[in-house]
C-alpha cells in the first residue's frame, strides 16, 4: 500500500560511494501535513537521504515519487520547480549578498522575467524585485529577523545563519520541506520559537521533514519519525513508539559514549 | 590504389617519427607543469618564460654577450640561475598557494611578464643563434631519416624522464612527493613537509624546462617568444594527459607532437593553434582525468 | 577532477565583512569621476582625450574579466578573443558596409555574448585552472584565425575605422565620448544585474553551487550565463577599442592582450565600480604610454603590478588588523 498519494516517498533506495553503502535499501513514506522527523546518530546517513530526495545524490537503485509521479530523472533544479526545498546542514549563504538577498534566493524560481529586466530598468523587472523583496522580508519577520535584512551573513552569529537558510527554504511557498539540523547551533530560546513556527508552518499540504539532534523539538513537534542507523530505517513510528523503541534506546545510549 | 597507400605510409612514418622526437621535448615541458600542478595545485604560467630566459642565459654565458664561457659551464650556470629563480617564485607565492591556487596561479603570470620583459631589457628582441654541441651525422634507418639530433633528444628525454621517474617511485623524496599530491593535509599530518616538497618539484620543474628548452632551439631559433610557444604545446601535452599524472603528460607530450606533425602536414600549417584548442577542450571533456585515467566516479 | 578551490578574490576588506559592500559600492566617488569625465575634452588638450579614449575601451576588457570574477569565480586568461570579435564587427561593418559604431556596437555586444555562450558551453563542466587553460587556448588561436580570414579582417594590415556617429563632431570627441558612454552604460548594466533576480542566483551558484542548485538554478546555466555576460562587454570593449583606436589589427588581440586584460582586472581588484574599471583601464593604457621609449619595462612593471596587488590583496587584511590592533581601537 502507498498510504496517502499525498506524499513523498522512496522506495528501496540504495546509495553507495565506492562499496561503502550508505544507503541500505530504505523504504520510507513523508505525508502530507504532518512533521516527519528523521534521526539516527551522525553518519547513518540522514543528509544522504535528503540529497537523493532533492537529486543532488543519484541513489544507484530505488525510486523516488511525489504526488505519485516519479522524480527519478529529475535534476535537483527541476525538483525545486516542483516545491521541493531544502536547508542545508552546513549553512550554504552566499557572503557577497545581504541577508535579505540570500532569502529572496528562495522564491526566485517563482519568477521569470528575463535578461533585459536584470540590466535595464524595467517596470517588470522591478516589480517582480519588490515583490521577492516583500516575500523575503515576510519569511524574516516570521523567524524573529526582521531589521536583519541588510546584515552580510559575516556579520551574524551562525544561529542566526541557521535561521536564515531556514527562511530561504520557507519562503517560496514549498510543497515539501526538507529541514537538515535546523536547530543546530541555535540556543533554547531561539529553538522555541523555531518549534513554534515550525508548526504553525505545517499545513495540510506541506510535507515537512526535520533532521536533527535536538530530541526534545524531535519529540514536541513531530508526528511520527524514522530512526536511521547505518542506512537502514530502524524505527519508525509516533514520537511515543519510537522512544519505547529498545533497539533506539539502545543506538542513542551507545552513541552517548562518543 | 596500392601505390598510393605506399606514399602515404612513406609520409607517415617519417612525420610519426619526428612528431614523437619533438614530442619527447612537449613531455619534457609538461612534466614540469605537472610536478608543480601535483604538489601544489598550482599551474605555473611562468614555465615558458622562464625557461626561454634561462636558454638566453646560455646563449649570454657562451657567446660574449655576457660572458665567454665553455658550453658546459654556461649550461651549470643558467641552470642554477634558474633553480635560484625557481626558488624565488615559490618563496613570493608560497603564502598564496595555502590560501587559493587560483590566486597562486594568477601570480605566476606575473613571474612570466617578468621573465619576458627581463630577458627583452637583457637581450633585445632580435633573433639569436643557440648551437648545441650535437653530434652531426646522420642515417637512413627502415625508410626512416633519423639524424643525430633526433637521438641526441631520444637519450636526453629517456635519460632524463627516467631518472625522474625512479627519483618519484624509489627515493624518499619522491614518496612524500606522491603522498603530498595524492592527500596534502593526510602527508602534513605524517610529519612531511609540504614546502620542502613543493620546493623539490618547482626546482625538478625548472631544470626539465630548460633542458626542454635547450632541445627545441636548434630545430627554430632563440627569441623571446620561441620557448614560451614552445610550452604551450607543453600546456596541451599536460592537459591531455590530465594533468596530475606524469605517465600521462609523457604520452600527451608525444600524442601532441604525432597529431600536430600529422595535422600540419595533412590539413593546415595556418591553423595550429585552433587545432590545439580543439584539442584541448576536446581532452578536457571527453577525457576529463586524462587519458590513462583509470575510469571512475568522482565525488559529489 | 576539479577542486573546490578557495575563493580567489583575496582583496582588502575581504577580512572586514564590509567587503560584499566595497565591490560594488556605488560611492559618491563614481558619480564625481562621471562628471569629470564628462567635462574634461573641454578642459585638457585632443592627445589625452585620445588616449582615454583608448582608456574607456580597456576598463570594458576589466570589466569583462572582472565580471567572470565576481559573478562566475573564474578567471580568464582569453578575453582578447571576445574583443578581436566586437573589433571586427565594428571594423568589418564599417569597411563593407559604411555602418557606424550606432549599428555595430549592437552587433558587437551580441556576438561577443553569443561567443561567450558557445565557449561556455563545451567548458561548462570545468572550472578553476582547467577552465583558465582552455581560454589560454582561446586566446592563441585568435591572431592566426584574423590572419587567415584575411578576405574579412584585412590579415596582417587590419582594418581601419573610421565611419563617423554623429557626422559633423569632431572625430576625436566622438572617439572620446563613444567610449566613455559606453563604460558608463556598462558599469550601470552591472550594477542593475547586481539587484536583479538572476544576479542573486549567480552569486549564490558560484559560492554554494549545490545550494543554487537546490533553489532552482542549474550550475550549466550559470556558468553559460556568466560567460555570456562577460563575452559581450569583451565584445563592447572591442568595439569600442577598434572606435577609439580608429584601427584593428591582429597584433591588438593577441595572448598578452588577455594578459594584460587580466592585469588590469587584478590591479583593479577586481572591482565593478567606474572607479575601480578606470584604474585598471588607466594602468593598462597610461604605463605603455609612459614607457614607450622602452617598451622591454612593460611586461615587467605590469609583471610586478600583478605580483603586487595580489600581495597587497594577501597581506592587507593582516597589516590593517595588525595597525587597528596597535591602536587599541575596537
Ligand atoms: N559524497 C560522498 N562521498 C563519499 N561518502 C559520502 C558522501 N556523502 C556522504 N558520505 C558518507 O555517507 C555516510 C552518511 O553521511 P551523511 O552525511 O548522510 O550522515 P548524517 O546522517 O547526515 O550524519 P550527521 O548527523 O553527522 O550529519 C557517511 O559515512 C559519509 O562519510
Ligand atoms: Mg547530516
Amino acid at each position: 500500500m502507498d498510504g496517502t498519494a499525498n506524499a513523498l516517498t522512496g522506495r528501496g533506495l540504495a546509495l553507495s560511494f565506492g562499496g561503502i553503502e550508505v544507503l541500505k535499501g530504505l523504504d520510507v513514506e513523508f505525508r502530507a501535513g504532518e512533521i516527519t522527523g528523521l534521526i539516527g546518530p551522525n553518519g547513518a546517513g540522514k543528509t544522504s537521504l535528503f540529497n537523493c530526495l532533492t537529486g543532488a545524490y543519484r541513489p544507484q537503485k530505488g525510486a523516488i515519487t511525489y504526488l505519485g509521479h516519479a522524480l527519478d530523472g529529475l535534476s535537483p533544479a527541476a525538483r525545486a520547480g516542483k516545491g521541493i526545498v531544502r536547508s542545508f546542514q552546513h549553512v550554504a549563504l552566499s557572503p557577497d549578498l545581504s541577508v535579505l538577498e540570500n532569502v529572496m534566493i528562495g522564491v526566485a524560481r517563482n519568477y521569470h522575467a528575463g535578461w533585459l529586466h536584470a540590466f535595464l530598468p524595467t517596470r517588470r523587472g522591478t516589480d517582480e524585485m519588490a515583490a521577492m523583496r516583500a516575500a523575503a522580508e515576510g519569511a524574516l519577520s516570521e523567524l524573529g529577523l526582521a531589521g536583519l535584512e541588510h546584515k552580510l551573513p559575516s556579520e551574524l552569529p551562525p544561529g542566526m545563519l541557521r535561521l536564515v537558510e531556514i527562511a530561504r527554504a520557507i519562503v517560496g511557498q514549498p510543497a515539501v520541506l526538507l529541514l537538515d539540523e535546523p536547530a543546530a547551533g541555535l540556543n533554547n530560546s531561539e529553538t522555541r520559537d523555531l518549534m513554534r513556527t515550525l508548526r504553525k508552518l505545517a499545513t495540510s499540504d506541506l510535507v515537512m521533514v526535520v533532521v536533527e539532534h535536538d530530541m526534545d523539538l524531535v519529540m514536541s513537534i513531530c508526528d511520527r519519525i524514522y530512526v536511521l542507523n547505518f542506512g537502514a530505517i530502524v524505527a519508525c513510528g509516533s514520537p511515543q513508539e519510537v522512544r519505547a523503541n529498545q533497539e533506539v534506546v539502545r543506538i542513542y545510549l551507545g552513541d552517548d559514549d562518543d | 590504389m596500392s601505390d598510393g597507400l605506399g606514399n602515404i605510409l612513406l609520409d607517415l612514418f617519417p612525420l610519426m617519427w619526428s612528431g614523437m622526437i619533438t614530442g619527447c621535448l612537449y613531455a619534457l615541458g609538461a612534466l614540469g607543469l605537472v610536478m608543480i600542478f601535483k604538489s601544489s595545485q598550482v599551474v605555473n604560467f611562468s614555465h615558458g618564460n622562464v625557461a626561454g630566459f634561462a636558454a638566453f642565459l646560455i646563449y649570454g654565458f657562451s657567446s660574449g654577450v655576457l660572458l665567454n664561457l665553455s658550453w658546459g659551464v654556461a649550461v651549470l650556470l643558467a641552470m642554477i640561475a634558474v633553480v635560484a629563480i625557481a626558488f624565488l617564485i615559490y618563496a613570493v607565492i608560497s603564502p598564496l598557494v595555502f590560501e587559493s591556487e587560483l590566486t597562486a596561479t594568477i601570480s605566476t603570470l606575473g613571474f612570466g611578464l617578468i621573465a619576458q620583459g627581463a630577458t627583452l631589457l637583457i637581450f633585445g628582441a632580435d633573433i639569436v643563434n643557440l648551437d648545441l654541441p650535437i653530434p652531426r651525422f646522420s642515417m637512413s634507418f627502415l625508410g626512416l631519416f633519423i639524424t643525430g639530433y633526433d637521438l641526441t633528444v631520444l637519450a636526453v628525454a629517456v635519460v632524463t624522464i627516467g631518472t625522474l621517474f625512479f627519483v618519484v617511485d624509489y627515493t624518499k623524496l619522491g614518496i612524500a612527493f606522491r603522498a603530498i599530491s595524492e592527500n596534502p593535509f593526510a602527508a602534513e599530518v605524517c610529519g612531511l613537509n609540504l614546502r620542502s616538497i613543493h620546493l623539490f618539484s618547482w626546482i625538478v620543474a625548472a631544470i626539465l624546462g630548460v633542458v626542454g628548452a635547450l632541445l627545441i632551439v636548434p630545430t627554430t631559433f632563440l627569441s623571446v617568444t620561441t620557448v614560451a610557444a614552445f610550452m604551450l604545446q607543453a600546456f596541451a601535452a599536460a592537459v591531455i594527459g590530465g594533468f596530475a599524472s606524469l605517465p600521462g603528460s609523457l604520452v600527451g607530450g608525444i600524442l601532441i607532437g604525432i597529431l600536430m606533425n600529422l595535422f600540419t602536414f595533412y590539413v593546415s600549417a595556418e591553423f595550429t593553434s585552433t587545432f590545439l584548442l580543439v584539442l584541448i577542450l576536446l581532452a578536457l571533456n571527453v577525457f576529463p582525468n586524462g587519458i590513462l585515467a583509470r575510469a571512475g566516479g568522482s565525488r559529489v | 577532477m576539479s577542486k573546490s578551490s578557495a575563493s580567489i578574490e583575496t582583496m582588502p576588506g575581504s577580512a572586514s565583512g564590509n567587503h560584499a559592500r566595497g565591490w560594488l559600492a556605488a560611492s559618491g566617488a563614481d558619480y564625481l569621476l562621471a562628471a569629470v569625465l564628462f567635462a574634461l575634452p573641454f578642459l585638457i588638450g585632443g592627445s589625452w582625450t585620445f588616449a582615454l579614449g583608448i582608456c574607456f575601451a580597456n576598463s570594458i576588457g576589466v570589466l569583462a574579466v572582472s565580471v567572470l570574477v565576481r559573478y562566475g569565480g573564474e578567471v580568464s586568461i582569453g578575453h582578447s578573443f571576445f574583443a578581436a570579435v566586437g573589433a571586427y564587427a565594428v571594423a568589418i561593418l564599417d569597411t563593407r558596409y559604411g555602418l557606424s559604431l550606432v549599428a555595430s556596437l549592437p552587433l558587437a555586444l551580441v556576438l561577443g555574448t553569443v561567443c561567450g555562450v558557445a565557449f561556455a558551453w563545451p567548458s561548462r563542466k570545468l572550472s578553476g585552472i582547467y577552465l583558465a587553460v582552455s581560454t589560454m587556448a582561446l586566446a592563441l588561436a585568435v591572431p592566426e584565425l584574423i590572419n587567415n580570414a584575411d578576405w574579412l579582417t584585412g590579415g596582417y594590415e587590419g582594418l581601419y575605422v573610421s565611419q563617423s556617429v554623429i557626422p559633423g563632431v569632431e572625430a576625436s570627441l566622438q572617439r572620446y565620448y563613444a567610449g566613455l558612454l559606453a563604460l558608463i552604460a556598462v558599469v550601470y548594466g552591472l550594477r542593475r544585474l547586481r539587484h536583479s533576480r538572476q544576479g542573486l542566483t549567480l552569486l549564490l551558484a558560484k559560492q554554494h553551487p549545490a545550494a543554487a542548485d537546490a533553489f532552482g538554478t542549474r550550475q550549466v546555466w550559470a556558468r553559460i550565463a556568466v560567460m555570456g555576460i562577460s563575452g559581450g562587454i569583451g565584445g563592447v570593449c572591442g568595439a569600442i577599442l577598434a572606435f577609439a583606436g580608429s584601427t584593428v589589427s591582429p597584433s591588438s588581440f593577441t595572448f598578452w592582450t588577455s594578459i594584460f586584460l587580466l592585469v588590469g582586472s587584478v590591479v583593479s581588484f577586481y572591482g565593478l565600480s567606474l572607479t575601480r574599471a578606470l584604474v585598471g583601464g588607466a594602468f593598462l593604457t597610461l604605463v605603455p604610454q609612459f614607457l614607450s621609449a622602452s617598451g622591454a619595462w612593460i611586461p615587467v612593471l605590469y609583471g610586478l603590478a600583478l605580483l603586487g596587488m595580489i600581495l597587497i590583496g594577501h597581506y592587507l587584511p593582516r597589516i590593517r588588523s595588525f595597525l587597528f590592533a596597535s591602536k587599541g581601537g575596537a
